[in-house]
C-alpha cells in the first residue's frame, strides 16, 4: 500500500515534470498583433502603392501651426490673435524666442514627414525587385522625393542651413554636419532633375491613380522655386518654360471659386494636399485645421458653421497696396472685412472713402462682425458656409490647401526672365497679364521686374510666405520694416528651437 | 535510524493499544473548563483544544467554555487560536483547566509569507513588512493599497482621489524611467497583478511589502519595483464558523481647495495685462452682466468654479464573512459591496460587489486540494479630468449659466466666447455632456494540490491559477450647444471591450529538516506563464442622446459608424522560470538565505535573465554573552543582497513596424502604410540591491527598533532617448540610476493595567536617488518641450531643469544697469534670470537643476490607545524635498486669457518693491518670463493628520440572558487636515507635474462591525 502510494506521488511528479519541459518552447513565439516590417510579403507588388500612400497620408496631415509659422513674417499678412500666442506676434516682429514651443514643434513635424517619406521610399524599393514592371517603383520612389522636397525645401527656406537626411534612420544626423540653404536647394534642384523622367507626364488630376497626386510637373515646379531661391534665373526659367510649354495647366477663370470647394484639384493646381468629408454629412472626415484662419466673431449665411480662431490677419499695409492699384477681384477674395478693420483704414484720410463692396459681408453672404483679435481674417482660407456639406460645421470642412499653382509659375517665369533669363512657352508679358487678365487688370506692356515683384505680391499674398522669402532673396528689406516693426538682414532665418540644440550636436556650435 | 523509526512506530502502536485499552473504562476523563483572553478576561469562543499527538480534539462555545475526554493523564491539551500565543497543559489529574491565551505580539513563532512558501519572522535576512487586516480596513479607502500611506518606512503611497482609481506606490524611490508602470508587482494568492483595484480591503488577511532585491528576487524579472503580497482570509482548520459584519458609511469633503482670483483680482490681471483684447472682454462682461455696486470697474459677478464643480459626496462599504473550518476541511467565504461618489459633481462613481470563497480539504493523509476564488464586479463612471484645468482657468467675471444665452441647449450654461475670448471657459458642458462608464469584470481562481511525499519533510504543490479579466468601456459624447465652439453637434459613442487572461502553473518542491542545531528548508520550482489579450473597439455618431436603452452602435446607420474608429487589437506572451531557495539556520543564531530564479519571456530579444539573491543574519541575542542581559530581548544584524528585472518595460519590438494610416485622395478615403524609421531592441533591465539591518525587540519587548540602509542599483537602465526631429523617442539600455536611504522604525507598545494599554510608532526614510552612468552620454532629456526634465550624471533622474529666477527687474534704472535686460528689450516686471555662467547672456548654458520630484525625507507617526472599551488610533505623515511642476501656471504658454491662482493674482508684481518672485501681469504673457524656470518648481513638503479613528467595542455582554454578538462602532476622520505650501490643491502628485489633479478628499465615516 505504502508503496503503491509513493509510486502514485513519484508518478504524479514525473508527469508534471513532462509538461514543464515542453514549456519552455513558448518563449520563442514572436508577438501577436505586431507586423513587422521584416514579415511584409515584398512579392504582392499591388501592396507597393501602400508605402507611398502612407507618405501622402502623412504628408496631408498637418500641424495648425506649420503653415502659420512659415508665412507670418511677410508685410502681406499679419499674426492676429491679439493677446494670444505673444510669441509667434513676436515671430511676425521678428524677435524670436528659441523656446517658442511652435518653432520646435514645426521643425518636428517637417522633419518627421521627411523621415516617413525616406521610409516609405526604402519599402517600395523592396517591392521593386519582384514588380512587374520595376519602373512603378522609380516613379514612386520618384513621388516621395518630391513630397520630401516640398518639406525640405520649407525647412531650409526657414531656418536656412539644415541637415540633409540622406535615410530613414535619424541618428545618422547625429554626426552630420550642417547643409546651407544654397546646398539644401541645390539639393532639391539635383533630385528634381533626376525623378523628372521618372514621373508621370500629366496634370495631377489627370492621374487615375492616385488623383491629385505629384507629376513631373510638381517637380518642375519645385526645381523653379528652389532655384529662386539660388538666385538662379536661369534654371527657374528652363523649368518654368516646361511647365508652361506643356499646355497642361490654366488660370482658374473664377479667382474667388479657386479658393474654395471648386478649387478642388483645379486645372491651376500643380500641388495641394487633399482632404475630404466624403460628401457625406457625418461619419470619417479628414480635415485641415483652417479655424486657425477663421473669423472670431461671425454671423455665417448657414446657421450652425463654426467660426475660428482669429489669427492670421492680411496687414492693413497689403489692403492699402490693393487699393492703390484698383484691385477688386482679389482683395475681394483674399480678405475677409470686420466694421473695426473698415473703420481702420478709412480712418486714414486718403482712404476714407472705400469701394462701396468693401463691407463686413463677403461674396457669399457670411457676416464678420468684430472681434478683438483681429480686424480681418485671411479669405484664400475661407470656405463659406453654404459650401459646407449639410451636418458639417467646422470651418473649412471639405476644403483643400493649396501648395503650388500656375499662376505662381507663371509669375516666377516672368520674374526669371526679367531678371535676364531666357526662356520659352510664353514672354514676361504674356504671362504676367494673363495672371492680371483674370484679375481683371489691364495688361502691362515691357513689365520689369519691380512690376513682376508687385504682382506677384498681389497674386499669391497669404500663400506660403512667398513674399517675405522674394523679399529676403532680393534684400529688399525695407518692405518688412512696417507697421513698427524693424527688420534686419540677421533676422532673415528663425534661431534653431533650444530643444533641438540640446539633442544635435551640430547646432551646438551655432 | 530506520531502526529508530520502526522502535518509535511500535511504541506508538503499543501505547495506542494501551490507550484503547484504558479506554474501555480503565482511564477515561472528562475534561471541561474555560478559554480567556489573558488581555480582557473575556471568554474566548472558537478556540481549538486538542489532545497532542492525536487526532482528537474540541472546541470553545460562545462563552469560551469547552468540554473534551481524555484517555490518559499523560496527555497534553494544546489551546490553539488564530493570533494568540498556542499553550500546552499537562492534564495530570485535573478535572477542570481553565486557560488565558495572551495574544501572540512575539514574533518568535510568527511567519511570514516569502513568495512561494513561508518563513519564520525570526530567520528572515531581509526587509519585509506585514500590514494585518484590521490595519488595513481601518482605513476607508476603497483600495487597500491606501492603508499603507505613511506606516511603512519606504513606501511612499501617492493617494488618488478618483473613485476606482488606485494610488501611486513606490517602493523605496524609482529605478526605472517613468514612461512604464512603476507600481509594484502585486501577488494575490500566488496570481500576478499590476494593481489591486479589484480587491476589497475587507477580503485581505495580510499584505507584505517585499522591500529590498534578496526578499523579493524570487520574484525575478517582475520584481524591480519591490514586491507586494496580498493573502485573502482564509478558515482554520478546527474552527467554529463565525460570521463577521463589517462595514461603514461615510462623506468625503475636497480639502484644501486652491483659491483662485476673483473677479476684482482677475480684472486687475487683464487691465494690466497690456492686452487691448482682453481689456475690452472685460469690458464685454460689465455690459453683459452688469456692474458690481462695491467697484463699478468690475462685472457683476463673481464665480468661484472650484466651488460650483465640487460637491461632498458619499463613500461606504458593507462586507460579510463566514469563516471556520473542521477536522479535514476549512473555509472562508465572504461578500462585500463597496460604493464611492466623486466629489466631482457630475457622473462620477466607482461601485464594486465582490464575492470571495477559499477551501481547503485534507483528501487523505498525504494530499491536501484547495481552491479560490475572487469575483470582482465594478462599474466606474469616470470623471471628466479636463474639468479640474478648465475650472482652473474658468474665469470668475462669468457665472455658470447664462439666461441671455437663448440660443444654448439643453443648458443655458455661460460662454466666455459671447465676451470675446476664444474659448468657452465653462467646464459644465464637458461634465454634463460626456460620460465614461467602465465596467471591470475580474475573476481569480486558484486549484492546488499539495502532496506530502515525506511526511513533515518534503512535499511537493502544484498550482493553477487562471485570472480573467474583462474591460467593457462606454464613452458617450451628447449634443449641446453652448456658444459655437463650446458645442457638439453630432453625439457620440465609442465602445471597447478588452478580455486579458493569464494561466500560471506553479510546482514546488519544499524539503524541510531538523538535525541537531541545523534547520534547513529548501525550496525549489518551477512556474509557466502564459498573458494574453485582445481588445475591439467601434465608435459611431448619431445616438439617441435621451435613451441610454439604445446606446448601441446597431441603433445607427451604418453611414454614422466611423470607420476610423473601429480596431482590433490583441497580444500573448508566455513566460518560463526556474527557481529556488535555501534558507538555514544554525542553533537560530547564524542565519543563511539565497534564492535563485532564472526567467525565460517571449517578450525580449535577449530570451532568459538570471536573478540571485543572498542574505547573511546573526541574532546576537541568541550568544551567551547577550542572552542574561534582560532589556534585549532580541536583536538581529542581517545583510543582503540581491538582483532583479524589470519587466515592467514595454516589450520591444525588435525591429521596424508597419501601420496603416489614412488619407483623402479624391474624395476618396484610402489606406497607406507607414513604416516607422526607428525600434527597440531592449536587453533586461537589472536592478542590484544591498540591504543592511537590524532587528530588535529592547526593554521586556516594549520596544521594537528596525533599521535598514539599502543601496539600489538599477543597471542597463531602459530610458527613452529622444529622437531629434520630432522622431518621437526610442528606449535604449542606457544608463544606471541609484536609489539609496535609511529606513528606520521604531514601535513602542505598552500593557499599563488590564484596562489601559498603549503604542506609539515611528518611521522615517530617507531617499537619494541618483543618476550614476549614462554610458557616455553627459544628459538625457525628458519631460515636455517647454518643460525640460533633465537626466544628468550625479543629479535625479528626470530633475526639473531651467533657468534660476534671480528676482525681478524693479525698475527703469535696473533694466539699464543690466546689459541682458536692455539686449531683450526688457521692462520692469520682467524675471531677472541667474546668469550661471556670467557671460552676460541668459540662453540655454545658464541652466541648472532645480529639484526632483522625489520626496528625499518621509516620515510618519501612529499612536493607539485602548482603554477599557475604547480604543483611538491616529496616523500622521509628510514628506519633504520633492518638487511640483505647477504646470496650471505654465499653461499661460499656450493660452493666456484665463484665470490665475489668487496667489499668483495678488502677489504679482504691479510696481516697484511689489514682487520679487512673480512677474507682472503683462509680464506673464511675454515669451522671456515663460522659460522654464524655478518659478514654475514649487515646494511639494507637506504634513497631514492621515487617520483618526475612535472605536468602542461591546464584548461578552448578555442580553436577556442571551449572548450578543461582539460589537465594535468606530468613527474615522482619515486625511481631516493638510499642511503644504505648494499652489495648488493637492501636493500628492506622482510624477511631480500638476495639469489636472483630482484633489484627495478628507473621508468621515461612521463604522459597525459585529461577529458571532
Amino acid at each position: 500500500m505504502k508503496l503503491f502510494n509513493f509510486s502514485i506521488k513519484i508518478n504524479f511528479l514525473m508527469i508534471t515534470l513532462l509538461f514543464i519541459a515542453a514549456c519552455n518552447e513558448k518563449l520563442d513565439t514572436p508577438p501577436e498583433n505586431t507586423k513587422f516590417t521584416g514579415e511584409t510579403d515584398y512579392t504582392i507588388t499591388d501592396n507597393m502603392v501602400l508605402p507611398l500612400l502612407g507618405a501622402y497620408a502623412e504628408f496631408q496631415s498637418r500641424g495648425w501651426e506649420d503653415f502659420p509659422m512659415i508665412s507670418v513674417r511677410g508685410d502681406d499678412v499679419n499674426a492676429g490673435g491679439l493677446g494670444d500666442q505673444q510669441d509667434f506676434t513676436e515671430e511676425d516682429k521678428f524677435n524670436y524666442n528659441k523656446d517658442y514651443w511652435m518653432f520646435n514643434s514645426v521643425w518636428q513635424n517637417l522633419y518627421a514627414d521627411i523621415f516617413k517619406t525616406e521610409s516609405s521610399m526604402e519599402q517600395i524599393l523592396k517591392y521593386k525587385e519582384f514588380a512587374a514592371n520595376p519602373s512603378t517603383a522609380d516613379e514612386y520612389i520618384a513621388e516621395a522625393k518630391v513630397l520630401r522636397a516640398f518639406l525640405l525645401f520649407q525647412i531650409s527656406r526657414v531656418w536656412g542651413a539644415v541637415f540633409i537626411p540622406t535615410s530613414s534612420d535619424p541618428s545618422d544626423l547625429l554626426v552630420a554636419n550642417l547643409a546651407t540653404k544654397d546646398e539644401v536647394m541645390q539639393h532639391i534642384s539635383d533630385q528634381m532633375d533626376e525623378v523628372i523622367p521618372l514621373l508621370k507626364d500629366m496634370h495631377p488630376n489627370e492621374r487615375v491613380d492616385i488623383p491629385g497626386g505629384v507629376t513631373k510637373y510638381t517637380a518642375l515646379a519645385i526645381k523653379a522655386l528652389a532655384n529662386l531661391e539660388l538666385k538662379n534665373y536661369q534654371g527657374v526659367a528652363d523649368a518654368t518654360s516646361q511647365i508652361i510649354s506643356s499646355g497642361k495647366f490654366s488660370l482658374e477663370p473664377d479667382f474667388y471659386e479657386l479658393f474654395k470647394i471648386a478649387g478642388k484639384l483645379n486645372s491651376e493646381n500643380l500641388f495641394e494636399m487633399q482632404f475630404s468629408d466624403f460628401g457625406k454629412g457625418t461619419g470619417d472626415n479628414m480635415i485641415y485645421p483652417f479655424e486657425f484662419f477663421g473669423p472670431q466673431g461671425w454671423t455665417p449665411a448657414v446657421s450652425g458653421a463654426t467660426g475660428g480662431w482669429g489669427f492670421y490677419e492680411p496687414s492693413i499695409k497689403w489692403i492699402k497696396f490693393m487699393l492703390d492699384r484698383g484691385e477688386t477681384t482679389r482683395l475681394q477674395t483674399s480678405v475677409l472685412f470686420t466694421d473695426r478693420g473698415i473703420t481702420e483704414i478709412e480712418s486714414d484720410p486718403n482712404y476714407s472713402t472705400l469701394p462701396a463692396w468693401i463691407t463686413n459681408t463677403t461674396p457669399s453672404g457670411d457676416v464678420l462682425n468684430d472681434y478683438a483679435r483681429a480686424k480681418f481674417a485671411s479669405g484664400k482660407h475661407y470656405l463659406p458656409s453654404d459650401q459646407l456639406t449639410p451636418g458639417r460645421t467646422v470651418y473649412g470642412t471639405n476644403k483643400n490647401f493649396t501648395c503650388i499653382r500656375y499662376a505662381e509659375i507663371l509669375l516666377m517665369h516672368a520674374e526669371a526672365l526679367t531678371q535676364g533669363a531666357t526662356g520659352s512657352g510664353m514672354t514676361a508679358d504674356e504671362a504676367v497679364n494673363a495672371v492680371r487678365d483674370r484679375a481683371g487688370l489691364a495688361p502691362l506692356t515691357g513689365v520689369t521686374n519691380g512690376q513682376v515683384m508687385d504682382e506677384k505680391f498681389a497674386e499669391l499674398a497669404m500663400e506660403w510666405g512667398t513674399r517675405y522669402y522674394d523679399m529676403i532673396r532680393l534684400g529688399k528689406f525695407s518692405e518688412l520694416s512696417y507697421d513698427g516693426r524693424t527688420f534686419t538682414e540677421d533676422k532673415a532665418y528663425l534661431p534653431y528651437p533650444q530643444i533641438q540644440v540640446d539633442l544635435l550636436p551640430a547646432l551646438q556650435n551655432k | 535510524m530506520k531502526q529508530k523509526l520502526l522502535e518509535f512506530k511500535f511504541k506508538r502502536l503499543g501505547i495506542a493499544m494501551v490507550f484503547l485499552l484504558l479506554s474501555l473504562n480503565i482511564f477515561s476523563q472528562t475534561i471541561t473548563g474555560i478559554v480567556t483572553s489573558a488581555e480582557d478576561g473575556m471568554g474566548l469562543p472558537g478556540v481549538n483544544v486538542a489532545i497532542k499527538g492525536s487526532t482528537n480534539g474540541s472546541m470553545t462555545d460562545l462563552d469560551g467554555k469547552y468540554t473534551i475526554n481524555v484517555n490518559n493523564p499523560q496527555d497534553i491539551l494544546v489551546f490553539s487560536f488564530v493570533g494568540m500565543e498556542t499553550q500546552e497543559v499537562l492534564v495530570g489529574s485535573q478535572t477542570a483547566i481553565n486557560v488565558a491565551l495572551k495574544s501572540s505580539e512575539q514574533f518568535v513563532n510568527e511567519v511570514v509569507v516569502v513568495g512561494y512558501g513561508k518563513l519564520n519572522v525570526k530567520d528572515l535576512t531581509s526587509s519585509i513588512t506585514t500590514l494585518k487586516s484590521g490595519e488595513i480596513s481601518a482605513i476607508p479607502s476603497g483600495q487597500a493599497m491606501q492603508a499603507l500611506q505613511g506606516k511603512i518606512s519606504g513606501v511612499q503611497v501617492i493617494g488618488n482621489g478618483a473613485p476606482g482609481n488606485s494610488p501611486t506606490i513606490r517602493i523605496r524611490g524609482l529605478g526605472s524611467y517613468a514612461d512604464a508602470d512603476q507600481n509594484p508587482l502585486f501577488v494575490v494568492d500566488g496570481m500576478f497583478y499590476d494593481n489591486i483595484d479589484f480587491l476589497n480591503p475587507s477580503d485581505i488577511a495580510t499584505i507584505s511589502v517585499l522591500k529590498d532585491a534578496s526578499a523579493s528576487a524570487i520574484y525575478g524579472v517582475r520584481a524591480a519595483n519591490g514586491v507586494v503580497l496580498i493573502e485573502t482570509k482564509s478558515g482554520t482548520y478546527n474552527q467554529k464558523s463565525k460570521i463577521t459584519y463589517d462595514g461603514y458609511f461615510g462623506t468625503q469633503v475636497a480639502q484644501n481647495v486652491l483659491k483662485m482670483a476673483n473677479a476684482e483680482q482677475f480684472t486687475t490681471m487683464a487691465m494690466e495685462s497690456g492686452s487691448a483684447a482682453d481689456i475690452s472682454f472685460i469690458g464685454n462682461a460689465m455690459q453683459r452682466y452688469g456692474r458690481s455696486r462695491i467697484n463699478p470697474n468690475v462685472p457683476d459677478v463673481n464665480t468661484d468654479w472650484y466651488k460650483e464643480i465640487l460637491r461632498t459626496a458619499p463613500i461606504q462599504n458593507h462586507s460579510l464573512s463566514i469563516d471556520g473550518g473542521g477536522q479535514n476541511a476549512s473555509y472562508s467565504i465572504g461578500a462585500s459591496y463597496f460604493a464611492q461618489e466623486g466629489i466631482l459633481a457630475m457622473k462620477n462613481d466607482y461601485e464594486r460587489f465582490n464575492l470571495r470563497s477559499k477551501l481547503d480539504y485534507k483528501a487523505n493523509n498525504w494530499l491536501t486540494v484547495g481552491t479560490n476564488t475572487v469575483w470582482s464586479n465594478a462599474t466606474k463612471y469616470s470623471e471628466q479630468a479636463s474639468a479640474w484645468n478648465e475650472a482652473y482657468f474658468a474665469i470668475p467675471i462669468m457665472p455658470v449659466y447664462d439666461e441671455l444665452n437663448t440660443n444654448a441647449t439643453p443648458t443655458k450654461y455661460s460662454s466666455a466666447e459671447y465676451l470675446g475670448y476664444r474659448d468657452g471657459k465653462n467646464p459644465f458642458p464637458t461634465m454634463d455632456f460626456n460620460e465614461n462608464r467602465l465596467k471591470i469584470m475580474k475573476l481569480l481562481t486558484t486549484f492546488y494540490a499539495n502532496i506530502d511525499i515525506i511526511p513533515n519533510k518534503l512535499s511537493f504543490k502544484t498550482t493553477y491559477s487562471y485570472s480573467l479579466e474583462q474591460l467593457n468601456n462606454r464613452i458617450v459624447g451628447l449634443p449641446y450647444f453652448v456658444s459655437p465652439v463650446l458645442k457638439r453637434d453630432d453625439s457620440y459613442l465609442s465602445k471597447s471591450s478588452a478580455l486579458g487572461t493569464r494561466n500560471y502553473w506553479d510546482n514546488v518542491l519544499t524539503y524541510t529538516d531538523k538535525f541537531g542545531k541545523h534547520d534547513l528548508t529548501v525550496m525549489l520550482g518551477t512556474s509557466y506563464r502564459d498573458e494574453a489579450g485582445e481588445n475591439l473597439y467601434a465608435a459611431a455618431n448619431k445616438i439617441d442622446s435621451q435613451d441610454e436603452r439604445l446606446w448601441y452602435i446597431n441603433q445607427v446607420g451604418e453611414a454614422n459608424v466611423l470607420t476610423s474608429g473601429v480596431g482590433d487589437g490583441g497580444y500573448r506572451e508566455y513566460g518560463f522560470s526556474y527557481f529556488g531557495r535555501v534558507s538555514y539556520n544554525y542553533d537560530n543564531k547564524y542565519l543563511v538565505y539565497g534564492t535563485l530564479r532564472a526567467d525565460g519571456t517571449s517578450k525580449y530579444q535577449e530570451k532568459w535573465g538570471y536573478f540571485p539573491s543572498v542574505g547573511v543574519g546573526w541574532v546576537i541575542s541568541e550568544e551567551s554573552f547577550l542572552k542574561n542581559i534582560s532589556q534585549i530581548n532580541f536583536l538581529k544584524l542581517r545583510a543582503s543582497w540581491g538582483r532583479l528585472g524589470n519587466d515592467k518595460v514595454d516589450a520591444s519590438d525588435g525591429a521596424t513596424t508597419t501601420t496603416a494610416v489614412n488619407t483623402a485622395i479624391n474624395g476618396q478615403l484610402v489606406s497607406g502604410a507607414v513604416t516607422t524609421s526607428t525600434f527597440t531592441w531592449l536587453g533586461w533591465e537589472v536592478i542590484e540591491e544591498s540591504n543592511f539591518g537590524i532587528t530588535s525587540k529592547l526593554i521586556n519587548s516594549h520596544l521594537s527598533v528596525d533599521a535598514d540602509y539599502y543601496i539600489r542599483d538599477t543597471k542597463n537602465a531602459v530610458i527613452p532617448i529622444q529622437y531629434p526631429f520630432g522622431l518621437g523617442s526610442t528606449r535604449k539600455n542606457a544608463g544606471q540610476i541609484r536609489n539609496s536611504g535609511f529606513e528606520l522604525a521604531l514601535n513602542w507598545n505598552n500593557n499599563i493595567t488590564n484596562d489601559l494599554s498603549y503604542n506609539v510608532g515611528l518611521n522615517l526614510s530617507t531617499l537619494k536617488n541618483e543618476v550614476r552612468d549614462l554610458y557616455g552620454q553627459p544628459y538625457i532629456d525628458g519631460g515636455s518641450a517647454e518643460f525640460r526634465q533633465r537626466s544628468i550624471v550625479g543629479d535625479p533622474l528626470m530633475a526639473f531643469y531651467g533657468l534660476e529666477v534671480a528676482g525681478v527687474y524693479q525698475n527703469d534704472a535696473e533694466i539699464a544697469a543690466d546689459p541682458v535686460a536692455v539686449a531683450n528689450d526688457l521692462v520692469p516686471g520682467d524675471f531677472k534670470y541667474k546668469d550661471q555662467d556670467n557671460n552676460g547672456i541668459i540662453d540655454g548654458s545658464d541652466r541648472v537643476v532645480l529639484g526632483s520630484y522625489f520626496p528625499s525625507f518621509t516620515y510618519g507617526f501612529n499612536l493607539g490607545v485602548n482603554w477599557k472599551n475604547f480604543e483611538f488610533s491616529a496616523n500622521l505623515m509628510g514628506q519633504k524635498g520633492n518638487k511640483i511642476l505647477n504646470r496650471k501656471r505654465g499653461e499661460m504658454i499656450w493660452t493666456n486669457d484665463g484665470n490665475l491662482d489668487a496667489d499668483l493674482a495678488i502677489n504679482r508684481w504691479h510696481g516697484e518693491g511689489t514682487s520679487n518672485s512673480y512677474p507682472s501681469s503683462a509680464g506673464l504673457r511675454k515669451g522671456w518670463n515663460q522659460k522654464m524656470s524655478s518659478y514654475f518648481v514649487e515646494d511639494g513638503s507637506f504634513f497631514r493628520i492621515q487617520n483618526v479613528q475612535l472605536a468602542y467595542n461591546i464584548k461578552g455582554k448578555k442580553m436577556f440572558g442571551a449572548p450578543i454578538p461582539a460589537i465594535r462602532i468606530s468613527m474615522t476622520a482619515a486625511r481631516p487636515l493638510t499642511l503644504f505650501k505648494y499652489n495648488g490643491f493637492n501636493p500628492e502628485i506622482a510624477n511631480g507635474i500638476d495639469t489636472q489633479t483630482y484633489p484627495i478628499p478628507a473621508v468621515y465615516t461612521f463604522g459597525l462591525n459585529v461577529s458571532f
